[in-house]
């Protein structure tokens, strides 16, 4: 191999391998995208339901708010491919190392949150405020509050 | 009637350790007391100790607290309790890391001192032997009585006159909850750098960012109602429908056991203090 084939040989290498690591990069960015707007679609369904609470808002916003809750926490395991945390993305991912290596707590942590939430959501067809209250209350502090305890670090402001 | 007349004195001051045991599990609950001494990840009985804690002084074991002669502070008289609470001194005369808060608790009132340890003898004994813990910075094991008095000359703030609530607030959030201790970044030797008081911190608890709670209204809570600071200590909620993670998850686990009024109190004089924009890097 002479050294202008070794050159086109060597810049091929360099170009896939930029390619490849650019497109996982790419790739993943998509995907911490699309989690942070399944978590952020809860926190407006979460917003709406208080609203209400806070008698700001009506019950029926509050019941259309609920029924989207359950189905965006549902989401929730999907969306945590390994490699996508701040170890690998620090300052675009606050996802703690630790839902990898606790994986079997973080999804029974998740399918506590999607039980809660079902909840809640039944409690909001129901229509009583009380029931709401409490069930919005144990939604966000066992099943959002106790996931983001271990597993999420809080962007600072 | 010598049985009555000595029912009456045994009664009597039994009702009023109550009282002080009552008053002593709120401020130890609005301090916190259990978060740091108690293992919880590894199932560790509350205020036996054992947890390890990432500080901005290093990685530390907590002391057990319970009442247990051998291993916790069973043994403490109230001079030895009130030493190790406002001036980080132990019994044996060694000084603490300032990791332990003891430069906000320096204000506490001798009435919640006495109210806290009341709390604390309570507490079951549990043997829980004391670990040493791996010291990452040798220097300041040997300097920890001058750190001591650098943290502590930093944080003494003159107590709010004329305004009860304002007052309750500055005595909870700043000596009692101690939230300068995560929420202000540190200057020199870990003091905290109060031009910055509560502006939020790359260093907080666990090597996790604390969030500026200043009225800044872009980097700070500034457009946080009162209502909203007090659902976020009641529940962690945020405005925006989020729910706190981390270290503050635990914290809400004990400001949610406050009364409305004192959650009140914390938010109104939160509103108060000046506002400052968060620094990307302190």
């Amino acid at each position: 191999m002479n050294s202008s084939t070794k050159s086109v040989a060597l810049v091929g290498i360099v170009l896939t391998v930029g390619l490849y690591a650019g497109v996982a990069r790419s790739d993943d960015a998509a995907i911490i995208d699309a989690r942070q707007t399944v978590m952020k679609s809860q926190g407006k369904d979460l917003s709406a339901i208080k609203a209400y609470i806070d008698d700001k808002a009506d019950l029926a916003s509050a019941q259309t708010a609920g029924a989207d809750l359950v189905t965006q926490v549902a989401k929730i395991p999907e969306q945590f491919p390994k490699g996508t945390g701040m170890d690998a993305y620090p300052g675009k991912s606050y996802v703690k190392p630790a839902v990898w290596t606790e994986w079997d707590k973080f999804s029974d942590q998740a399918k506590t949150a999607s039980d809660k939430a079902v909840a809640l959501n039944t409690a909001l067809k129901g229509g009583d405020k009380a029931a709401i209250t409490a069930a919005f209350g144990d939604m966000g502090k066992n099943g959002c509050g106790a996931c983001h305890e271990p597993f999420r670090e809080k962007k600072p402001s | 009637m010598l049985g009555l007349a000595l029912g009456t004195i045994l009664a009597g001051p039994a009702a009023a350790d109550e009282n002080a045991v009552a008053r002593g599990a709120y401020l130890a609950a609005a301090a916190g007391c259990d978060q740091c001494h108690t293992d919880s990840k590894n199932g560790g009985a509350p205020y036996a100790g054992g947890r390890q804690l990432e500080t901005a002084f290093g990685t530390i074991v907590t002391p057990n607290i319970t009442s247990d002669m051998a291993t916790g502070i069973g043994g403490w008289s109230e001079i030895d309790f009130v030493r190790a609470m406002r001036w980080g001194i132990a019994p044996d005369g060694t000084h603490y890391v300032p990791a332990f808060p003891f430069p906000y608790f320096s204000g506490l009132s001798d009435g919640d001192l006495a109210d806290l340890k009341a709390f604390l003898d309570g507490l079951a004994p549990m043997a829980q032997p004391r670990v040493a813990g791996p010291q990452s910075l040798a220097l300041l094991a040997r300097a920890r009585a001058a750190i001591g008095v650098a943290v502590a000359a930093n944080t003494a703030s003159p107590p709010i006159q004329g305004d009860r609530v304002l007052a309750r607030g500055q005595y909870l959030v700043e000596t009692v909850g101690h939230c300068g201790d995560c929420h202000t970044p540190r200057a020199w030797f870990g003091a905290p750098d109060l031009g910055r008081y509560l502006a939020g911190s790359h260093g907080g608890l666990e090597g996790e960012k604390a969030p500026n709670i200043t009225p800044d209204p872009k980097t700070g809570i500034g457009n946080w109602s009162e209502d909203e600071i007090v659902s976020l200590l009641k529940d962690g909620g945020t405005p925006d429908g989020d729910f706190v993670g981390g270290s503050m998850a635990e914290i809400v686990r004990n400001t949610g056991r406050l009364t409305d009024d004192d959650r009140h109190a914390m938010a109104d004089y939160l509103k108060t203090i000046p506002s400052k924009a968060f620094a990307k890097k302190n």
